[in-house]
C-alpha cells in the first residue's frame, strides 16, 4: 500500500525557472513555503508528468499553478479543471485535465481540481522573474491565502 | 519528384524530422532522418571549472540526466587521479544504484508510455487512441504497473541524488550523500510503495507479455525494420558479461564477428571517427578500420545483448538464454527485438537494485578518494539508449579547454537512418496512396531505438505532428497535422 498522504491537497507549481516569467509556478510555492503555509503538499514541477495521476489520486484537493501568456486583465485567474482524455502526442506536455482524466481512470479518483494562471510576460533564456509578473503573482498569492 | 515530411517525429524524446522523396509514380527515391536542432554544449561548457561538468551537462536532458551526470563524473575522476575501480566500493555501489534506477524508470517510460501503444493497438488504429492515454483506458492494469515501474525509478534517483530531475550525487572521487538505513528500507518493505521483490515480479510479467506477443506476431516483428547492421557496447572486463557502468568496448558485426575486441574504454579515439551529413546536425560515429560504409553500429538494449557473453543476475540471464534462442543463436539484426531485450535489461536492473539494496555497504560513509592530478578523463557508460562517451581536457586553472560528447543517439543516427530507408522502401514505395498508418511505420521503427534527441541536439517548444506533401515540383500540395 502507498503511504498515507500529508494533507488533504496539494499544489503543484510548474514551470522553469531558467526562463524567465516561466518560472512563476515555482516562485510561486516558494513565496508559500517562506509564509509558512502548510495546509497542502507543496510538489515542483517542470512538467506535468504520468505517475503525477498517481499522486493525485490519494488527495481532496489539487491546484496547478503555471505561467500562462493569455491577456489577463486581472493578472491572474482560477477555474475548475475537469479531467479530459486529450492527449498530446509527446511527452513533453501533458494537460493537467488529462492527469485528472488518468487519475480518474486508473485509480477511480476524483479530487477537486483548480487551476490558477499567472499572466507573465518575458520567455527568454534567464532566470528572473519581470517586475509586471511578480505584482501578478501577489495578488495570486494574496488571493489563495485569503481564500 | 514528392516530398513526404514528418516533422516532427511523435512518442520520441526531442525533435527530430524525416523526409521520404517520392518520384511521379510514387516510387521511393531516398528518406532522411535529421535532427534539426542544434545545441553546442561542448563548446559552451569550455571554461568552466572541470568540478561543474556533472552537474552543467546533465542539463542536456530531463529524460536521462543521471547518465550524462554519471558518465561526465567517471571522467572528472579521471582528472582528480581516479580511474573508476579507486572508488571506494560504497561510492562504486552508490553510483551503480543510481545508474541502474536510472535505466529502470527510463525503459519502463519508453515501453509503457512511448512503445507499447503501437504494440497493443497496431499500426492502423487512430492516432488519438494510439497513445499512454489509449493504453489507461484499454488496459489499466498494465498502465498502472508502468507507472509505479517508473516512479520506483525515480524514487531511487531521488533517494541518492536529492531529486528525481536534475539531481545531484556525484562528486569528483566519489558520492557525496550517505543513503540512510530509513531511506533504503523505503525500497526493500513494501510499506510506502511497492517494494524492490514487486519490481521483479511485475518485470518478468512484462517479458511473459512480450514473449506471448512475438509468438503471434512472429512475422511482423521479425520482419519489420530488419536489416544487417554492427553492434556495440560496454562487456565487464572478466567475464564479457553485460556491463552498463564500466566495462571494456566490444563490437560485432552482423553475423557475430568481432569487429572491436574488448579495448579499454579510454581508448575509444583509437577506434572511432565521427562523420558528418549536411542534412542533420547529428554527427555519425563509426569504428575506423571499417570505414564510414561499414563502421557504423547500433547501440542500446539489442546490441548490449548481442555483445555480451551473459548475464549475471539470474533471471534476467534465464531471459537472455531465451531471447537468443528465439534468433537461433545468432546476432539478432530485428530492429523489433529491441523491445523485447529493453525488458530483459529492466529485469537485469531490478534484481542488481535487490543486491545493492541489501548490501549494508551503500550506508557507509567512505565517500570519496583523491589521487594525483591529471588533465584528462574519459567516462563512458552505458545509458538507457546505449553507449555514452565524455570526454574532457583541462588546463593548469581547472579550467576545461576541450569536451568532446558522443551520446547513444549518435551512434544511432545510421542505424535509425536505415530503419526509415527500409520502411520507405518496404511499406510505401510504390503505393497509389501514402496513408497515416504507413506513416506510423516510420515512427514505429525510430521508436525501437528510444532515441533521446534532446541529448543528441536540442528541443524547445511545441511538438505538434505535421506531415507535408509536395509534388514533383517542390509545390506543398497537401498538410496533415494530429
Amino acid at each position: 500500500m502507498l503511504k498515507e498522504v500529508k494533507h488533504k491537497g496539494i499544489v503543484f507549481g510548474i514551470g522553469n525557472t531558467g526562463r524567465q516569467d516561466d518560472g512563476l509556478g515555482w516562485l510561486f510555492l516558494d513565496h508559500l513555503k517562506s509564509k509558512g503555509f502548510n495546509k497542502y503538499d507543496l510538489e515542483y514541477r517542470y512538467q506535468l508528468q504520468i505517475e503525477d495521476a498517481e499522486l493525485i489520486s490519494r488527495y481532496q484537493n489539487v491546484l496547478f499553478v503555471d505561467a500562462s501568456k493569455d491577456e489577463i486583465e486581472e493578472g491572474f485567474y482560477t477555474k475548475i479543471c475537469r479531467p479530459s482524455e486529450k492527449y498530446s502526442f509527446t511527452t513533453h506536455e501533458l494537460m493537467p485535465e488529462t492527469i485528472l482524466f488518468l487519475a480518474q481512470t486508473l485509480y477511480h479518483a476524483k479530487p477537486e481540481a483548480k487551476i490558477l494562471a499567472i499572466k507573465g510576460y518575458q520567455w527568454e533564456l534567464k532566470n528572473g522573474i519581470s517586475k509586471k509578473a511578480m505584482i501578478n503573482m501577489k495578488k495570486a498569492e494574496d488571493f489563495l491565502l485569503n481564500d | 519528384m514528392k516530398k513526404l515530411v514528418i516533422d516532427p517525429v511523435t512518442r520520441v524524446e526531442g525533435h527530430g524530422k524525416v523526409t521520404i522523396n517520392l518520384d511521379e509514380n510514387n516510387k521511393v527515391k531516398d528518406s532522411f532522418f535529421h535532427i534539426v536542432e542544434f545545441r553546442g554544449f561542448e563548446r559552451f561548457i569550455q571554461g568552466h571549472p572541470y568540478w561543474e561538468a556533472p552537474v552543467l551537462v546533465q542539463r542536456l536532458c530531463g529524460i536521462c540526466p543521471v547518465s550524462h551526470h554519471l558518465a561526465a563524473a567517471k571522467a572528472i575522476d579521471q582528472i582528480v587521479g581516479l580511474n573508476p575501480e579507486d572508488l571506494s566500493l560504497p561510492a562504486q555501489k552508490i553510483r551503480k544504484l543510481l545508474h541502474y534506477g536510472q535505466i529502470f524508470q527510463s525503459h519502463a517510460l519508453h515501453f509503457f508510455y512511448l512503445a507499447s501503444p503501437d504494440l497493443l493497438f497496431g499500426f492502423d488504429v487512430a492516432p488519438n487512441k494510439r497513445n499512454v492515454v489509449g493504453v489507461a483506458i484499454e488496459f489499466p492494469e498494465l498502465a498502472k504497473k508502468g507507472i509505479l515501474m517508473r516512479k520506483f525509478g525515480q524514487e531511487i534517483i531521488k533517494m541518492v541524488a536529492g531529486k528525481r530531475i536534475h539531481g545531484i550525487s556525484a562528486t569528483p572521487g566519489g558520492v557525496h550523500k550517505k543513503i540512510s538505513a530509513k531511506e533504503r528500507d523505503y525500497f526493500l518493505n513494501g510499506e510506502e510503495i511497492p517494494s524492490i521483490d514487486t519490481m521483479i515480479e511485475w518485470s518478468k510479467e512484462i517479458i511473459n507479455f512480450i514473449k506471448v506477443y512475438h509468438s503471434k506476431n512472429s512475422k511482423w516483428l521479425d520482419e519489420f525494420a530488419t536489416y544487417d547492421s554492427g553492434h556495440l557496447g560496454l562487456v565487464d572486463k572478466k567475464t564479457g558479461f553485460l556491463e552498463l557502468y564500466d566495462g571494456n568496448l566490444r563490437a560485432i558485426d552482423a553475423l557475430g564477428n568481432i569487429t572491436l575486441d574488448d579495448v579499454p574504454a579510454d581508448d575509444y579515439q583509437k577506434y572511432f571517427y565521427e562523420g558528418v551529413e549536411k542534412w542533420s546536425y547529428l554527427k555519425f560515429p563509426y569504428l575506423k578500420h571499417l570505414g564510414r560504409e561499414k563502421g557504423w553500429n547500433r547501440v542500446g538494449p539489442l546490441a548490449r545483448i548481442n555483445v555480451c557473453n551473459g548475464i549475471s543476475t539470474p533471471l534476467a540471464e534465464f531471459e537472455r538464454l531465451v531471447f537468443t534462442a528465439a534468433s537461433g543463436g545468432k546476432t539478432n539484426n530485428m530492429t523489433m527485438y529491441s523491445h523485447w531485450a529493453r525488458l530483459i535489461e529492466i529485469l537485469h536492473c531490478a534484481e542488481m537494485m535487490k543486491e545493492l539494496l541489501e548490501d549494508d555497504s551503500i550506508l557507509s560513509n567512505d565517500l570519496t578518494r583523491r589521487g594525483e592530478r591529471r588533465n584528462e578523463g574519459i567516462g563512458i557508460i552505458e545509458a538507457p539508449r546505449g553507449t555514452l562517451i565524455h570526454h574532457y581536457e583541462v588546463d593548469e586553472k581547472d579550467r576545461i579547454t576541450r569536451c568532446n560528447l558522443i551520446v547513444s543517439t549518435t551512434h544511432n543516427n545510421e542505424p535509425m537512418n536505415h530503419a526509415v530507408r527500409w520502411v520507405a522502401n518496404n511499406v510505401i514505395n510504390n503505393k497509389p496512396e501514402v496513408t497515416e498508418s504507413m506513416l506510423n511505420q516510420v515512427e514505429v521503427a525510430i521508436r525501437a531505438y528510444d532515441p533521446c534527441l534532446s541529448c543528441a541536439t536540442h528541443a524547445l517548444g511545441q511538438m505538434p505532428l505535421e506531415i507535408s506533401l509536395f509534388n514533383h515540383q517542390g509545390n506543398l500540395i497537401d498538410v496533415k497535422r494530429s
